[in-house]
């Protein structure tokens, strides 16, 4: 169950949808895209490892990488 | 403002990076520094420019890929999540994607904070002190156009021209860089950027400068991968479209209208939108 600072952080994803997250209507090349990557990450570890989580996804959403489907639940940096 | 602070403390070497080359392409390029940060801003989108090439690659070689992305797109195409995992799955096997990564674009964001600290740091101490700006040094097209780019953009009239600018350039790079966008990004992407501008006033109009000029790379970029990527890739479509039509004792396009037309009927317009979506995607 998700606590405050959580929802916070969440609030934070939200809100950056809505404002500048519409300038870049680009996409991304992971499924689900970063942002709903980081909403998922926060919501089932917590806000701190959520970040990292969402932080490590950002990283290899990058030009080398291949992208494809990539789940919270695959993750293997927290056990 | 505070937020902007806070989040500058870290960006202090990219402010440093930013203000020398500010300082060299005014003091040793000789340029006036509005049309420095023209240059700053173009050297920005020069270096991300291999990343620009590498989506064009990118969206060329799925134009090979287009009837077998047709056919999983009509396979799953009542559930989006499906669609879209086995679409990602797709493009990792064949090695292409339309989409381009997050980290370029969020990229953007810490040159614009920096640009922003530098610009305001400018405003408070400028180089060449009060003489400097009497003279006309932080001037756009001279006096009588934008007197100070120090200044916020509602100090002139001339910055809400630019303003307007912005909105503009905005609006048409946007519809550039948009791959698939559905309806409510679609309006929220026309609105935000008027929603901006209160917002947009209370900065330097240095860094408007800075946003209508990227911004007006974007289309430029828009346009060239437009050309280099064919919109209508010819024999797949055909391939695909004609298959429902043999179940069908009709010929041709007809039967093709008459199957789009039997789709599931709560919303008819689906199909429709889903198509024009993926016309956008292939641009």
């Amino acid at each position: 169950m998700p606590r405050l600072p959580s929802y916070l952080g969440i609030g934070l994803v939200y809100l950056y949808r809505y404002t500048i997250g519409v300038l870049f209507p680009a996409g991304c090349k992971y499924h689900p895209s970063c942002s709903q990557y980081a909403i998922d990450a926060v919501r089932r570890y917590g806000l701190a490892r959520g970040t990292v989580l969402a932080g490590w996804r950002l990283l290899r959403c990058n030009p080398w990488s291949r992208g494809g489907v990539d789940y919270v639940e695959q993750q293997r940096l927290f056990r | 403002m505070i937020l902007a602070t806070l989040l500058g403390s870290p960006l202090t070497p990219l402010e440093d990076v930013l203000r020398h080359v500010l300082e060299w392409l005014h003091g040793t390029a000789g340029l006036p520094w509005a049309w420095s940060i023209v240059a700053l801003t173009v050297i920005v989108r020069l270096l991300m420019v291999p990343l620009a090439v590498k989506q064009i690659h990118s969206m060329q070689a799925m134009q090979a890929h287009m009837p077998e992305m047709k056919a999983i797109q009509q396979r799953y195409k009542n559930d989006k999540q499906k669609r879209n995992e086995e679409l990602m799955k797709f493009y990792r096997d064949n090695n292409v994607n339309p989409a381009a990564p997050c980290l370029p674009l969020l990229f953007q964001f810490p040159v614009f904070i920096a640009l922003y600290l530098v610009l305001r740091h400018f405003s408070k101490h400028p180089p060449g002190g009060k003489l400097a700006v009497h003279r006309g040094d932080f001037s756009w097209f001279g006096h009588h156009f934008v007197p100070d780019i120090t200044q916020h953009a509602n100090a002139h009239w001339s910055g809400y021209l630019l303003l307007v600018i912005y909105v503009g350039s905005q609006l048409a790079s946007t519809y550039f860089m948009s791959t698939t966008m559905d309806r409510t990004q679609r309006t929220l992407m026309m609105i935000l950027p008027v929603a901006f501008v209160p917002v947009l006033v209370n900065f330097p109009t240095g860094l408007v400068v800075y946003w209508v000029t990227t911004n007006l790379w974007t289309v430029g970029q828009g346009l060239v991968t437009r050309s280099l990527v064919p919109k209508k890739p010819p024999p797949a479509p055909k391939r695909s479209s004609r298959t429902p039509a043999r179940k069908e004792p009709d010929s041709g396009d007809g039967a093709e209208r008459k199957a789009e037309a039997q789709q599931p009927s709560p919303a008819p317009s689906q199909p429709r939108r889903v198509k024009r979506k993926k016309k956008r995607a292939r641009r």
